[in-house]
Formats: C-alpha cells, sequence, structure tokens
C-alpha cells in the first residue's frame, strides 16, 4: 500500500470517526429526556465534559471546582500531542460545517484564490480572549458560542422540536381526515410510523419552546457561512477551536511538505478544511490544521507525510501570531460590555425580577450566571416544558438561560432532573427531599380574574392540583351576593405562603390560558434570602398569631 | 362502542348466536341471578392483612366482585377490544392513594383476556404528568405484565364528539376509549376539595380534554359525560381510601385501609357506595344527587340488594 493510499485509508477512517461521533450525538439527544423518576441519563452531558473551554470558563467564573469538568483536561493533552484532531475528527457541529462546506461547488481556481489563511482567523483568538476576560469577572458568556451549547440549544429547542412537528402533525392530520382508496388507508402507512417516532424516538412529551427565531438564526448563518469559506465558523469564530490552537501551538505530530517533490498545485490548499497553509514548505500552521488529512491524501506527489518530532526541536511553525493591541482590546470589550451588564438594579440584586423563576437547586443569580452554558439541557428533560429560554426580557446577561415558565408548564413536585443533567451545576443536583422543599417562588391571585372572586362562579382547580399534603392553596367560604340578589356561598382560594413552594401548577393548570389568575413570581425564591418577604413560623394557615388583649400596636 | 365494525358485528353475531343455542343446555338458575345482579361488595373478612401484602388480597376481592355479577363473560364477548381507565393521574404511590390499586387493574385485565377480550387497553388523561403518574402509580408495570397496552394519550388526537349534554353541547374525547367495545370505570375512593368526593363518575374526567373548566359546574358536566359515555362496568377500588387532602394526598395520615372493592353495573349507586364510606351521606353529595336526578342510576343503593361477598 502506498503512503497516499494509506492517507486515503486514514481519510475514511476520520470520516468514520465523524460519522460515529454524530451519532452519539443524535443518541445522546434522543435519551436525554428518556429516564425514569429515579435515574435519569447524563449521557447528554459527556461532550461538555470533555470540553475544555467550558472547563476552563466555568472554573474561572465561578472560582469552584467540578472534579468531572476536569475531563477536559484530557482533551487539551490529547490536542498538545496530535493537535486540533478534535475540530477535524470529533466534534459534530465541525463535522456538520464540514459537510456543508463540501457542498459547495467551485473553480479550483477560485478556490486557489480564496481557501488560505488570513488575519481573520485570529478572531477566534480574540473572542476567546474577550470571553476569558469576561469569565475572569464573575460573568460566563461561553454559553453563547460554545459549540456544544451552541449545537445542543438549537437541537433541542428547536430542531427536535420541528421534527416532532412535522412528523406528528402531519400523521394526525392524516389519521383525522382519514383519506383512503376502498380499503387502503393512508393511516396504514402513517400510523406505524407515528408509533415507532411516538414510542422510540419522541418518547416524552411533545415540547415548544420560545425564542427560536432567534436561536436557530445563529445557527443557520453559521452554516450557511461555509458558502462563503470552508468551516467559516470553526476557522473564524469558534473560541473551543481557538483554545484547542493555542494547545496545539508546537504539537508532537507535525505534517511536512517536502520542497523537491512539492509542485505548488494548490491542491492540498483547496482541500484543506482549516486553511492551515499546507502549500507552503514550513509554513505550515498547526493552530489552523484539523488533522483532516485531506491535503495528503489529495497530494499527488506524495510531496505532504505526517510525522512525530519533538516539540522542542525541528523546524519552527508559525506562531498563533496575535495582535497584541486587538488582543488587549478584546480583554477590554469582555471586560466592559459585561461590567456594564452588572450595573442594573437587578444585577445589583437591589430589587428583584418577578419574572425570573429559576429551576430548583439553581445558585443564587450571580453564581448561577457564572456557570450556565446555555446548553439546553435542562429544558430538554424537564418533563412538562416549563424550562424555557430566556429572552431579552430578563437581562441581556441571562439570554437563554433556563426560567420556569409555569403557564407553559410547572415544576413537577417528584422530579429533579434539571438538576441531575446540569453539566457544570449551576443547577445543584439535589436529592429528592431537599428538592421538595426548595421554593422557586410564591404564588399570588388575580382577584380581579380569579372566578370565585371576580365572576361568582366555582372553581379550585389550583387547590385540586396543589401537591403539598396540606395543601398550600386552601379556601374561605364566602358569601357573595350574586346579580339577583341572592347570596351565595363560594370558596374563594388563598395561598399559605408558608407553605407554597412556588411549583407553579396552579397557574399551569389554571382555566386562564392567557394570563392565568394565580401567579407564581420569584418572591420567597431559597436561593436570594433578599428576596423572601414571608416571615415563616406561623401556625395557623394565614394569620399570625394574635395575642389576646393585643390591640392594634399602631393604634 | 358507538361505531362498530362490521367485522366485530359479525362475530359477536356468531357468538350470540351460538351461546343463546348454547343457554338452556348451560344456564343454572343461579348464573341467572348472577348475570341479573347489579352490584356486589367484596369485604376481606379474614385475618387483617399487612400492608405490604395488600395485593394479593386485592386480587381477591376484584375476582369475587366480578363473579358475584357473572362474570366478566357478561361484559366482555370474544374479541372485543377493552379500556380500562384507572384513575392513574397523580404523580404518587400505591400506598399514597391517590391513584387505583395497580392489583385490582392488572385483575380485571386477566379477567377480560379470560373472557376472550382480543386487546386490553389502559390509559388515562392524567394531571401530573404521564411519564411520571404511569410508573409510580404501579398500574404501568402491572398493566404490562398482565399483558394490557399501556397508552399514552394525546389530546392532540382527541375528536369532537357530539355530547348533548345540558352544559356540554361538543367536546373533545379520545377516540380511543369511545370507540372501544367496553370501557370499564375503575376509580378509587378518595377526598375531593370540590366535589366533596371522587368516585366513578368523577372518573370520566380523565377520557375528556379541557376539563379543568367542568370545576363551574361539576355535577351537571359529570353527568353530561356520564351519560355520553354509557358506563356498563364500573368497579371501586377501596382497598385503601384517601379521606383528606384530595385528589392528590402524599400524606399516609390521610390513608386508611377499607379492603373492599365493588363492582356495579349502576354507576350512581356505585357513587351513592363509595360517598357512604368516605362519611356522607350519598344526598349530599351534588354529583350523586345530579345523577341520580338524571336518571343515570340510583342513590339508594341498597334497593338494589347488592350481594354481599366475605373474602377471605
Amino acid at each position: 500500500m502506498t503512503s497516499r493510499q494509506k492517507m486515503l485509508v486514514l481519510r475514511w477512517l476520520r470520516r468514520s470517526v465523524q460519522g460515529g461521533c454524530f451519532a452519539v450525538f443524535l443518541w445522546t439527544v434522543v435519551v436525554a429526556a428518556r429516564g425514569s423518576v429515579e435515574e435519569t441519563s447524563k449521557t447528554a452531558e459527556i461532550f461538555f465534559l470533555f470540553d475544555p473551554l467550558v472547563m476552563l470558563t466555568t472554573i474561572i467564573a465561578s472560582r469552584a471546582f467540578t472534579a468531572l469538568l476536569l475531563l477536559g483536561l484530557i482533551t487539551m493533552a490529547l490536542t498538545v500531542v496530535f493537535g486540533r484532531f478534535f475540530c477535524g475528527w470529533i466534534c459534530p457541529l465541525g463535522s456538520i460545517h464540514a459537510t456543508v462546506s463540501a457542498l459547495r461547488k467551485d473553480s479550483t481556481f477560485d478556490l486557489v484564490q480564496r481557501e488560505k489563511w488570513s488575519p481573520w482567523n485570529r478572531w477566534k483568538y480574540y473572542i476567546l480572549i474577550g470571553m476569558l476576560v469576561g469569565a475572569a469577572f464573575g460573568a460566563n458568556w461561553i454559553g453563547l458560542l460554545d459549540p456544544f451549547s451552541l449545537l445542543y440549544r438549537t437541537t433541542f429547542t428547536v430542531f427536535g422540536p420541528a421534527i416532532r412537528v412535522a412528523v406528528e402533525d402531519g400523521s394526525t392530520a392524516i389519521y383525522q381526515s382519514d383519506p383512503h382508496i376502498g380499503p387502503v388507508h393512508a393511516t396504514m402507512a402513517t400510523e406505524p410510523a407515528y408509533r415507532f417516532f411516538r414510542d422510540h424516538v419522541f418518547v416524552a412529551n411533545r415540547q415548544s419552546f420560545y425564542g427560536g427565531v432567534l436561536i436557530s438564526a445563529v445557527f443557520l448563518i453559521t452554516v450557511g457561512l461555509n458558502f462563503y469559506r470552508k468551516r467559516f465558523w470553526c476557522r473564524y469564530l469558534c473560541p473551543l477551536g481557538a483554545l484547542l490552537g493555542l494547545a496545539a501551538w508546537r504539537p508532537w505530530l507535525r505534517m511536512r511538505t517536502c520542497g523537491e517533490t512539492c509542485t505548488e498545485c494548490g491542491l492540498c490548499r483547496v482541500n484543506c478544511q482549516g486553511a492551515g497553509t499546507p502549500d507552503k514548505p514550513g509554513e505550515w500552521r498547526p493552530s489552523e490544521c484539523f488533522l483532516c488529512l485531506n491535503c495528503t491524501a489529495k497530494c499527488n506527489w506524495d510531496a505532504i507525510t505526517f510525522t512525530v518530532q519533538n516539540p522542542l526541536r525541528g523546524e519552527a511553525a508559525p506562531s498563533v501570531d496575535l495582535s497584541r493591541r486587538a488582543a488587549m482590546t478584546a480583554g477590554l470589550v469582555g471586560a466592559g460590555t459585561l461590567l456594564s451588564l452588572r450595573l442594573s438594579p437587578v444585577a445589583q440584586g437591589k430589587v428583584f425580577d418577578p419574572n425570573l423563576v429559576r429551576p430548583p437547586g439553581a445558585l443564587a443569580e450571580s453564581e448561577f450566571l457564572s456557570r450556565c452554558v446555555r446548553c439546553g439541557l435542562c429544558m430538554r428533560v424537564c418533563p412538562t416544558n416549563g424550562l424555557q429560554p430566556a429572552g431579552f426580557d430578563t437581562g441581556i446577561e441571562g439570554l437563554w438561560t433556563p426560567r420556569l415558565v409555569a403557564q407553559v408548564g410547572y415544576c413537577e413536585y417528584e422530579c429533579n432532573r434539571c438538576g441531575a443533567v446540569c453539566p457544570t451545576e449551576a443547577i445543584q443536583p439535589l436529592d429528592m427531599e431537599t428538592k421538595k422543599a426548595t421554593k422557586l417562588g410564591l404564588a399570588s391571585f388575580d382577584t380581579s380574574r380569579c372566578l370565585p372572586y371576580a365572576y361568582g362562579r366555582e372553581c379550585m382547580v389550583c387547590e385540586e392540583h396543589c401537591p403539598i399534603s396540606t395543601k398550600a392553596i386552601h379556601f374561605i367560604e364566602t358569601e357573595v351576593k350574586m346579580r339577583d340578589g341572592s347570596v351565595r356561598v363560594l370558596k374563594q382560594p388563598r395561598v399559605d405562603p408558608e407553605r407554597c413552594i412556588g411549583c407553579g401548577i396552579c397557574e399551569a393548570k389554571c382555566v386562564f390560558r392567557d394570563q392565568p389568575a394565580i401567579r407564581v413570581t420569584s418572591a420567597n425564591e431559597t436561593r436570594h434570602p433578599n428576596n423572601q418577604p414571608i416571615l415563616s413560623g406561623f401556625t395557623l394557615y394565614d394569620a399570625p398569631p394574635v395575642e389576646s388583649g393585643g390591640g392594634d400596636p399602631y393604634g | 362502542m358507538r361505531n362498530q365494525s362490521r367485522r366485530s358485528f359479525l362475530k359477536q353475531a356468531a357468538f350470540a348466536g351460538t351461546a343463546a343455542a348454547a343457554a338452556p343446555v348451560a344456564g343454572t338458575a343461579i348464573a341467572q341471578e348472577a348475570a341479573s345482579a347489579t352490584m356486589s361488595i367484596a369485604r376481606w373478612n379474614g385475618a387483617p392483612v399487612a400492608e405490604a401484602d395488600v395485593g394479593p388480597m386485592a386480587v381477591k376481592l376484584t375476582e369475587q366482585a366480578i363473579e358475584a355479577l357473572g362474570g366478566m363473560g357478561r361484559f366482555v364477548s370474544s374479541g372485543n377490544s377493552v379500556w380500562i381507565k384507572p384513575n392513574m393521574a397523580w404523580d404518587r404511590t400505591p400506598e399514597q392513594a391517590a391513584n387505583t390499586n395497580p392489583d385490582v387493574v392488572a385483575t380485571l385485565i386477566r379477567l377480560c383476556f379470560d373472557a376472550g377480550a382480543k386487546t386490553v387497553r389502559v390509559g388515562d388523561f392524567t394531571c401530573n404528568e404521564a411519564s411520571k403518574t404511569y410508573p409510580r402509580s404501579g398500574i404501568e408495570a402491572a398493566a404490562k405484565a398482565a399483558g394490557a397496552e399501556v397508552m399514552y394519550l394525546d389530546p392532540s388526537r382527541f375528536r369532537e364528539y357530539v355530547i348533548g349534554g345540558s352544559r356540554l353541547d361538543k367536546w373533545q374525547v379520545c377516540p380511543e376509549i369511545v370507540e372501544s367495545d367496553l370501557v370499564i370505570n375503575v376509580p378509587i375512593a378518595k377526598h375531593h376539595s370540590i366535589s366533596t368526593v371522587t368516585l366513578a363518575m368523577k372518573n370520566y374526567m380523565g377520557v375528556v380534554d379541557k376539563r379543568n373548566v367542568f370545576h363551574q359546574d361539576i355535577p351537571t358536566c359529570l353527568c353530561d359525560i356520564t351519560r355520553f359515555m354509557s358506563p356498563k362496568l364500573c368497579v371501586l377500588d377501596a382497598v385503601r381510601i384517601l379521606t383528606a387532602h384530595g385528589p392528590t394526598g402524599g400524606d399516609l395520615a390521610d390513608v386508611q385501609r377499607k379492603d373492599t372493592v365493588v363492582a356495579s353495573t349502576d354507576i350512581v349507586a356505585l357513587d351513592a357506595f363509595g360517598a357512604e364510606l368516605l362519611g356522607h351521606d350519598p344526598k349530599d353529595i351534588a354529583t350523586v344527587a345530579a345523577g341520580d336526578a338524571a336518571g343515570l342510576g340510583t342513590l339508594d343503593y341498597r334497593s338494589l340488594i347488592p350481594k354481599e361477598i366475605a373474602v377471605a
């Protein structure tokens, strides 16, 4: 077997590994929502655990170590030896970009002009610097651009639900209208498919999410940019690629271009995924090379080889070559942007956002933001679909972090899955008893809408569903005057603020679907002592103890 | 139930014909008496049963209650599809008595298959997430072990049916339940904050969508949906009952053991019995009284001369 044939085999091996890793990714997406009450699948964390960027920013921003995150060091160590193999062989987002890039068909002449290293390749390093400096100030925005956060978030909140809508609504429409020719029904084909997807692929409840347009726009734009430059995202933007590029500064495994046999035809450059300058002897840039092996597999003259070298000796590869001024600017922008976000009264902890109800076990807001990587795993495993990506309405800094929108779905009483899957423990893994005692907020009635208050009707759906034994919602039988002057006794609901844990099932089940007559706000949340207006320890439902002969203390 | 397929009609007709021909030979006075009974109450009369051994007792109680009505063959014909509708709406364990006892459900499944049922399906439109209530109630595992299909209901696939009631004119109902040959309504006896008690009529809340508006007039809504469902067989699980903080419960202090299973063809009578078991005069329970007034059954269940069975 000639060396070139070997390289062709290796390239197929690389493609197989990419396919395998992508399959693993899809599998984690499917199984993430499975798992029973007692056992939550953590398989979807796997890519995050081996992601050194998540490790680094989380540790810097939160000043706390999570032992599991240190698995990222394995990736770093391998990169020091092999270069950015992770980008070329493992990363499922990289595989998407590589595949889309391959769809572009241009003349070799055009490609030779276009596909070369440019100073723009440095941008990813500046982005990384900005993120790291921001993290040093306690603000972790890496989740916006970390490739796995980007990929999982988009898949969980947009693509997965979209596929489900297509499959289910399509087959349901056929099921309802039941088109048939004689005894042959269309449902004979669609119903088995519907059931297969329902039982083996979707499994859990159907989910829908706010903010999908912006989430998917980021993803789709980066995919579209592959038609401008191959693997645009990986070359110019990816902060994980930048971190690995720094580690791959002088790898042990190096590419050599033999100046004597090279005819400077440019085929290697045209086929290079990372703009690593394989075509100029001695100018190969290991920090930009994805180890895709296209250069050596495509070379007709066997001029390109990969060999192991002592990193301390041998030819000096071009360095990452950052501009000091630009790097400084990036750091300042990172620090400045994130600091400026911390100036609002909410960020300073003077007031609290009533609508920002976080999942059970979420750390206090500033700590939470220093850890959350916005991957969307918690939203995926949430059985009621209540965890939703925050938009700009709760502050730019919290973009796409999880919040409980109880109107969509409540926090299931006997469930702690969000904390179990969180890769950075921004949501702490709580045991069930602690979780059930953790307050997310407090429910309050809108008596201008609530049926027994506003419309003179029975209801009490909220009370029926309240999961606390000795329910947090109880009722007071009250005489209400009706339109005809008659008097009716109605059960008017009230919330016991000591018992209510803010799970929001009352809001989720309220008959009003536009603006529920009972809502949960963040008041009383366990994670913020300053946001707890309710004095605890009363033995009666509502009333503070009345001392005999006390009278009005202000009278 | 409503739209009988031609095949099932022919099968039933053939079966009925055979049965009619065989009846004079096989029929005995005892069987005929049982086949006309409308209510049976099976109470445990043996040695007190420990909490860990409730299962086998529930099986015996269920078997005997059905037997006293003339056996499952009275309700299930060969080739029938049966839907068993327990209450498994809540994310609670069997011991917490918020959901129907899994052994009662599993026994009914077995009796249906023994009587020749082709398919037995089990499903409920739940209050907590079904993915949690089905396994935690113990019913999913028990039903699967008994050979039934456990169905997760998809409200987007419910169909609008003409209910023709005084509150519910048209409503979204689960078609797979409506189209079954037989629906066995299997509630557990519980306290309920709005309707005071929740029993068989209230259990029909779990076959319809958008039920939370029912609370504005529960008795009438339940009468409407009960008439639409035209119950043939209801089985009340009163092995454990929930006496307070219903329908969700959660506190074992609110659970009482009654070690009783009741079967009836008269849903109102069944609910009247359940109301009494929970410590109420059936006349005071608005839903039961409304059911009686609407002619869906009688709240004076004693007038039916229920068969009392002491099981040991």
